[in-house]
């Protein structure tokens, strides 16, 4: 009788957990269509008690990866050294014509104001952990609310400003990005010397730059940034550059593939960008109650 | 917390999925039934708080891993090397399959795509490989817990000088 009843037992348990599973999917999916990204008291505080942990074991690693990095890995430093100045020396000479170009058809007063809008404040913050199913490729930072980050605002890298994800959930001392190269990723983007736009997802190996193929002019070294369409990234942040492209067909939609402009498997410190875009501020700004560029960014 | 942690050092496919390990290895050496569903959520739950997705989806495939794990134990006979590190391989697979159909149904409008079998059959090694070192020390942790040991504890012996 005690083990039919401890069966009996088990049984509902099982059941009882499964349901619990489900439900909680469902309801989780609901709320990411509704843009709710509040996360429960305990979800919070285990995800506040994760980052110090995750510090403090990446501690050993880090060591070994330091050490090899910067003295063992240094071989070629001297020639990749040159090549940059040689290559840096050759951008600041055509950002100089640029600009004479401007200021001879006068525009450059119109620019400067662009940059203004461009001025976002950014936050910076250090990847704790990544995904850890390899379905998913999302990322933990050690900043949340408390530094002013909240869902819906982009993250780039501090080397070129390319581009690393969005912020998908926050609690008071952490946030989790999703990042540019999930499979649920997409981004609007353009080929910056064509203006061919298209939209970049995350694929198996690399990113996939969907374009239609009619009067699409995408040629393998073109750069993707940003468009700015669809309110969630702004205009102009790299996203990669096109590697390869698919052999055209009779499809409307041609695929190219796409080296990403971060080197997501070395990323450590990340910016975030303390100000939405326009469709993800229409999507959380009632679930927080204030909006990002009315806050005050937290003093450091 | 720790796989978030190494996944940054070692490429996905090569970590091995400590969550699920664990969760089998409870299964294969635990006592407690219910003690191990719990525990098992448990894993799952803080996979999904350090994962993108959604809550409740590592918890549902913990659970079943666990309840596989223990009926597996019961009815088979998983004590062999071999055949623990093909049962666990065997898992991977499935857990993989379910993960991937779980992420298309939840996920409406997103583009499923297939993670490559390839990629699978990897990760199923791997975690072929680390199932035989974890569900030995967990084994032995669980031991150590019930105080199992205390029928090998050492005597001390002190003998009498029987010349003074």
């Amino acid at each position: 009788m005690t083990e039919y009843r401890s069966r009996v037992f088990i049984a509902f348990l099982v059941v009882g957990l499964v349901g619990f599973s489900l439900v909680n999917m469902v309801v989780d999916r609901r709320a990411l269509g509704a843009g709710d990204q509040e996360l429960s008291w305990w979800s919070g505080l285990l995800l506040d008690a994760a980052v110090p942990v995750q510090k403090t074991i990446a501690v050993p690693f880090d060591l070994i990866r330091g050490t090899w990095w910067n003295y063992v890995a240094l071989q070629d430093v001297r020639d990749e050294n040159a090549a940059l100045r040689s290559k840096l020396a050759a951008v600041e000479d055509e950002n100089l014509q640029l600009r004479e170009a401007l200021v001879a058809s006068g525009r450059l007063a119109l620019v400067d104001e662009m940059t203004d809008a461009f001025d976002v404040p950014m936050r910076p913050a250090e990847l704790v952990g990544l995904d850890v199913s390899a379905w998913f490729r999302s990322a933990l930072i050690d900043c949340g609310r408390s530094c002013g980050v909240h869902a819906g605002m982009p993250v780039v890298s501090p080397e070129h400003f390319g581009l690393v994800g969005l912020v998908t959930t926050t609690s008071l001392r952490a946030a989790k990005v999703m990042l540019l190269i999930d499979r649920q990723s997409a981004v609007d983007g353009l080929v910056q010397r064509s203006r061919a736009r298209g939209v970049v997802r995350g694929g198996k190996k690399a990113l996939e730059f969907e374009f239609v193929a009619r009067g699409g002019d995408v040629q393998v070294g073109d750069e993707i940034i940003t468009s700015g369409l669809g309110g969630v990234y702004p205009k102009g942040f790299r996203i990669g550059q096109v590697t390869a492209l698919s052999a055209p067909d009779a499809r409307l939609l041609q695929t190219a593939t796409v080296e990403p402009a971060v080197d997501f498997g070395r990323l450590e410190q990340v910016y975030v960008m303390l100000r939405r875009g326009p469709t993800m501020e229409l999507l959380y700004s009632t679930q927080d109650g204030d909006a990002p560029e009315s806050a005050e960014p937290p003093s450091s | 917390m720790l796989q978030s942690t190494l996944v940054r050092f070692l490429p996905a496919p090569f970590c091995p999925d400590l969550s699920l390990l664990l969760a089998v290895a409870i299964g294969l050496c635990g006592r407690s039934v219910a003690g191990g569903l719990i525990f098992s959520a448990f894993l799952g739950c803080v996979a999904d708080l350090l994962s993108g997705s959604l809550l409740g989806q590592h918890v549902l495939l913990r659970v079943l891993a666990f309840a596989a794990a223990r009926s597996a134990s019961v009815r088979v006979n998983l004590v062999g090397t071999g055949s623990r590190a093909l049962f666990v391989a065997v898992l991977t697979l499935l857990d993989g399959l379910a993960m991937g159909g779980l992420t298309a149904f939840f996920s409406p409008g997103a583009r499923f795509v297939w993670i490559g079998f390839r990629t699978l059959v990897l990760m199923a090694g791997i975690n072929a490989l680390a199932a035989l070192p974890t569900v030995r020390l967990v084994s032995w942790l669980l031991g150590r817990l019930r105080d199992e040991d205390g029928g090998r504890r050492l005597v001390r012996i002190e003998p009498r000088g029987w010349a003074a």
